[in-house]
């Protein structure tokens, strides 16, 4: 039905990597005043790498903001990232040589090594492919948006919008497009009653078989599911997620299920990524995630998710405080700001200190400026040297979490200036513990000997 | 709206698209019926058309011109009910009666071509700033902001007074003043039915710009500008009579703000009926099309059909 | 299992208090289609000092029985068909006085119970909350409505006529400009200061960290979870008896979703309100209710207590919804699901509602309303014919399970 290049019959294979996500980031600018000069940018996908291989379903949960819709959207081509790669049927062999072409720095690769990654691009990178890559491409991957209301052109005829795949590649016409489209509809459950209807005459979830059949009308190899039964009562949720199993069963198609529904997640999932603040910071297969959770976030979303199951009082503890601003995102791994078993490694800087201070009511009113050199060293200007005197007194008395406090280096009352110096930290990177199983905190990974002990015990004793 | 999957046994019986789409439009048309101002509106805009349509019937064409004036300088100032002149004639005797019928066909031609030029002027331009965006946006509707800070009967006025005394220049001013406002409607129609996923959804499969734009944007944008054009159809009238009535079209036009501009100085003389006419057909005009848009917009909305 | 009469008597033999009985309620809506029977004869009622959970799914009338508490239903549309909510305050109940019916006091008297004796809390906490307004100001305006003589009190202000009418929020241009003069400048801000005061005492209440902040922010400047946060605060500023909770938490994230489920559960006990709390969601309400009435297209399916509901569903529905929440037993593509979609409800026949998806439903279920009726555990009524009618009239034998599968 497609026509096969040489460059990617591997993916024919089942397991070959379906799509291939590279150091994946797309940053939106943020624009001010008249002239719309970039004043910074939200981090909506920071450094994302992930294999999405054929036949499985990879399921991407986080919470609202998180950047895994962006994600999707860069993975499916419809908005192109700002910088990394995501490789379209990329071969193992040629993942594996790329892999270590990307590590080595560009000033040391050889011309046949650029004229390697040179004709990867031209190949399989979705954004720098040739048009007839590109067309295989956009015929192959497919997306089934949230919000089935939104997602069907009220002024089409249900047949229009499934038959249009079909039309725009010229697959067929006239009797045999309609015979396709029925087809299509009964494959998700509806049928030739509806080919001439329009979509508000339909409910919820058979507007989500709609949308599902436009997504399979191509007979695509991958479909992004964007939270596509979270606009749904349960029990039609339940009729969907069979739907989609079952259309996975007989076509062998590959998912990435896009969720903040752990539920619904681990039903559908083999492997899950779990984003936090644009990054990807625990990756495994289900019984890792939900058994063997390895980052504190991880365990947080999962305390915090309501089980059916449940008795009352036994599970659901959420988390302090507020989801970062993605514009500036905390130094270390971004999760610390929230972390119940924070480190001092883990990249307390100085605004974790101006934040602890915006919850000191009186102090705060009289902090007047904060002068930085950097994120891990800046004076702090108060009104009076009372003030500053004080914090610094409750800075360095332990009125701080005690990994701040143990990260800060130097608190130097000076009149009404205070200079704080925080120990710099680096970026964590995500770790395969072994069996597939990543993650990026610190206190599993091999920057653990680093933790001082008395916060690693205290973890294990939980 | 309880669809539950029909076993394969039981006959299906299929309508086909036509069949839907004659269906819409009898609902859309039932609607419209049911309404009683819209009914009201859309009865005075068929009046208005007879009138204009029977014109060359009712009355006998003025040669060689049809469109101006006849002259009876027989009867000047003739009252409604003189024989020959139904509703009287003007101070130059005119016939009122011909003024106003032909007067019909002359703002019929005027408004379909002044808001055809100015619809299509004005999707363009607004389409092009809304769906490519970018500089192209800034420039066009920073110009667009310009022109609308002009106050429309006086940039017309400009206009027609530059180029001289012509029905055919009070066409062209007013088409080059109205264009803007429905370039400002569709532009922002566009960039919020452009965030739908529908769009998203055509793009994935990998359908082009210009098919993405005629299947999916435009039909869902275009709504609010069928009834501002609907409602300009009368406002067009309307303001090319005042410009008329200030002198700005060619005298002796068989059209209704001339014909006041002729009657008004008999007003007070008690010659009421040279303007009283053609002003009210002025009215009746601008109000069924007003009274017509005002429903479309209910209307036309696909969501609001009952199931 | 005894079968009682149509609609059963509101007698409870449990020792709390009513709060509020809900009697027959019906409230319907003038569509084009036609009568939408959104509330269909819906009764139950609200203890003292407990949490009911209302569950349903999409148009199961849940958020309209809610509304109907505060008569926030537009009419038209809306059109309060029949039946009472009948409402005890805290007075009320000690001094033993007759309840009020909240569908039939004049407007002005549901003035004063809107946020005083009632409070609601929203869905949608950015669109609940005025965008123009700091939240000083929106918090500030319940106490102006309902506490100014608390305001007042010990004030030696209290004479000045205007400063009593600035406590109520009924100055006139010429007062405000007064207010700002010298002789009375002192006094408002005394005033002003005092209602800072509460404010920020009901901020800190719901946990904000440095409610003075938080006063002087605008509700774009929040997070969702702290939006929701103030609204709670601005519900429970007047301590009211009865708290009506719209699906708080479905718009947050889950970790903030479980802190502000403790909040409520923990200010419900501090304030010793009960609670309505309205929610699609069977697990959370599993998690904060201690009773819960199960809706479906405008009836009450099942209700009793949370444990006993969750332990031992009785309604087709009820255990359908319960076995579609996917949960680790579960295996991929053998989730059950119900069939069908929530029928249409415009002049529906009697029947009972869910006969159209319920894989036991016989021919009795499509002509005759089966009735709420208790079940042999105490509290626990269902309405199914299952367990309503004598035996063989519905086929007999334990109950089919929910194998079917569906696609």
């Amino acid at each position: 039905m497609t026509t096969m290049t040489p460059d990617v019959t591997d993916s024919t294979r089942a397991g070959a990597p379906v799509m291939t996500l590279r150091n994946v980031q797309k940053y939106f600018p943020i624009k001010e005043g008249a002239l719309q000069r970039v004043v910074g940018h939200v981090r909506a996908v920071d450094g994302v790498s992930l294999d999405i291989h054929r036949g499985e379903t990879v399921g991407l949960v986080g919470e609202s903001g998180c950047g895994k819709t962006t994600l999707g959207r860069c993975i499916s081509g419809l908005t192109d990232p700002t910088a990394g790669g995501i490789y379209f049927r990329l071969s193992t062999e040629d993942r594996a040589r790329l892999d270590s072409l990307l590590d080595t720095p560009p000033e040391q690769l050889s011309a046949e090594d650029k004229a390697f990654i040179d004709r990867i691009d031209r190949a399989h990178r979705i954004d720098r492919m040739s048009p007839e890559q590109r067309r295989i491409y956009r015929r192959n991957c497919q997306v089934v948006f949230q919000d089935a209301f939104s997602s069907l052109n009220p002024r089409q005829l249900v047949k229009d919008i499934v038959a249009r795949p079909l039309r725009v590649y010229r697959e067929a016409s006239g009797h045999e497009l309609t015979e396709r489209t029925v087809a299509l509809l009964e494959s998700v459950g509806l049928g030739r009653q509806h080919l001439y209807r329009y979509p508000h005459q339909f409910s919820g979830g058979q507007r989500q078989r709609i949308s599902i059949a436009r997504a399979l009308a191509l007979d695509p190899e991958f479909i992004v599911l964007d939270e596509p039964t979270s606009a749904l009562d349960v029990s039609v949720q339940a009729q969907i997620l069979n739907l989609l199993h079952e259309l996975q069963r007989e076509r062998g198609l590959t998912y990435l299920f896009i969720s903040h529904d752990l539920g619904v997640v681990r039903l559908m999932a083999d492997r899950i990524a779990v984003m936090y603040l644009g990054e990807v910071v625990e990756q495994g297969t289900v019984e890792d995630i939900f058994e063997r959770p390895l980052h504190p976030y991880t365990e947080a979303l999962l305390a915090a998710n309501p089980d059916i199951n449940a008795a009352p009082g036994e599970s659901m503890r959420g988390l302090e405080g507020n989801v970062p601003d993605p514009a500036n995102p905390p130094q270390g791994c971004r999760f610390h700001t929230r972390c119940p078993v924070a480190t001092p490694i883990c990249g307390w800087e100085v605004d974790d200190a101006v934040q602890w201070l915006t919850d000191q009511a009186r102090l705060f009113d009289t902090l007047t400026a904060v002068e930085r050199l950097s994120e891990f060293d800046a004076t702090l200007v108060f009104e009076d040297e009372e003030s500053a005197a004080e914090v610094a007194g409750r800075l360095t008395a332990g009125a701080v979490p005690p990994p701040m406090a143990a990260a800060t280096e130097a608190v130097e009352p000076q009149g009404q200036r205070v200079r704080i110096r925080m120990r710099p930290v680096e970026r964590v990177e995500l770790e395969d513990l072994g069996g597939s199983h990543l993650t990026s905190c610190v206190l599993y990974t091999s920057r653990r000997r680093d933790v001082d002990p008395g916060y690693t015990t205290k973890l294990t004793a939980e | 709206m309880v669809d539950v999957p029909i076993p394969e046994t039981t006959r299906i019986r299929v309508e086909g698209p036509w069949i839907v789409r004659l269906r819409r439009f009898a609902e859309i048309t039932r609607r419209v019926l049911r309404n009683p101002t819209t009914l009201a509106g859309l009865l005075i805009i068929v009046a208005l058309l007879s009138l204009a349509i029977l014109a060359p019937v009712l009355t006998e064409p003025n040669v060689p011109d049809p469109y101006q004036m006849p002259r009876d300088w027989g009867a000047r100032d003739a009252p409604p009910g003189t024989p020959g002149h139904p509703l009287g004639t003007t101070s130059t005797g005119g016939d009122v009666f011909y003024g106003v019928l032909w007067g019909a066909r002359t703002s019929l031609q005027l408004s379909v071509i002044v808001v055809g030029i100015t619809v299509t002027v004005g999707t363009i331009v607004g389409s092009l700033a809304g769906f490519i965006g970018g500089k192209l946006d800034e420039i066009l509707m920073r110009t667009v902001d310009i022109l609308l800070a002009i106050p429309e009967l006086i940039f017309a006025l400009a206009i027609a007074a530059v180029l001289g005394p012509s029905f055919g220049n009070i066409i062209f001013a007013l088409s080059v003043v109205f264009w803007v406002k429905y370039a400002r409607i569709i532009r922002g129609q566009i960039i919020h039915v452009k965030q739908n996923e529908y769009v998203d959804a055509a793009r994935v499969i990998g359908d082009s710009k210009l098919k993405i734009y005629l299947k999916d944007v435009l039909p869902n944008s275009i709504t609010p500008v069928i009834v501002q054009a609907t409602m300009d159809m009368g406002g067009i009238v309307l303001t090319a009579a005042t410009l008329s009535f200030i002198g700005l079209s060619e005298a002796g036009l068989a059209e209704w703000g001339v014909l006041v501009s002729d009657g008004q100085a008999g007003i007070s003389a008690g010659k009421w009926w040279a303007s009283t006419f053609p002003g009210l057909m002025v009215f009746l005009w601008a109000l069924g099309f007003n009274l017509v848009g005002d429903g479309m917009r209910d209307v036309l909305d696909p969501r609001t059909e009952s199931r | 299992m005894t079968a009682s009469a149509p609609t059963p008597p509101q007698v409870t033999l449990d020792p709390a208090p009513r709060v509020a009985a809900v009697e027959d309620l019906r409230v319907y809506f003038q569509t084009k289609a036609g009568l939408v029977h959104a509330v269909d004869g819906v009764s139950f009622d609200i203890r003292d000092r407990e949490v009911l959970g209302l569950v349903g799914e999409t148009g199961s009338g849940k958020s309209v029985t809610a509304r109907s508490f505060l008569r926030l239903i537009q009419t038209p549309p809306g059109i309060y068909a029949g039946g009472s909510i009948s409402f005890w305050s805290r007075e009320a109940r000690d001094t033993g006085a007759e309840p009020i019916d909240l569908l039939e006091i004049p407007d002005s008297e549901m003035l004063d119970v809107r946020g005083d004796r009632i409070a609601m809390i929203f869905q949608d906490p950015g669109k609940a909350l005025n965008p123009a307004l700091t939240i000083r100001e929106q918090i500030a305006e319940v106490f102006y409505q309902h506490r100014s003589a608390e305001l007042l009190d010990g004030l030696d202000e209290e004479r000045s006529w205007i400063i009593r009418r600035a406590a109520r929020q009924q100055s006139r241009a010429l007062e405000r400009f007064l207010l700002k003069l010298p002789p009375l400048r002192s006094k408002a801000a005394k005033l002003r200061r005092r209602v800072d005061e509460h404010v920020a005492a009901a901020l800190a209440e719901t946990q904000i960290p440095n409610p003075k902040k938080i006063m002087a922010s605008y509700p774009h400047e929040l997070s969702g979870g702290m939006k929701q946060r103030v609204m709670i605060a601005q519900a429970l500023a007047c301590n009211p008896d009865l708290l009506i909770a719209d699906e708080p938490t479905t718009a947050l994230d889950v970790t903030i979703q479980a802190k502000i489920l403790e909040l409520i559960r923990q200010l419900q006990e501090a304030h010793q309100t009960a609670v309505l709390y309205i929610s699609h969601d069977l697990s959370l309400v599993r998690q904060i209710c201690d009773r819960v009435a199960v809706m479906y297209a405008g009836r009450i399916a099942e209700t009793g207590d949370t444990e006993v509901i969750f332990g031992d569903p009785l309604h087709p529905y009820t255990r359908g919804l319960m076995a579609a929440v996917p949960s680790a037993a579960h295996k991929r593509g053998e989730l059950t699901a119900i069939e069908g979609a929530v029928p249409e409800l415009v002049s529906p026949p009697p029947s009972c509602r869910f006969h159209t998806r319920c894989p036991f439903a016989t021919e009795v279920c499509a002509t005759i309303d089966p009735a709420l009726v208790e079940t042999n555990e105490t509290g626990h009524r269902v309405a199914c014919h299952i367990y309503g009618l004598p035996p063989g009239a519905v086929g007999e034998g334990p109950m089919p399970s929910f194998e079917r599968r569906t696609r």
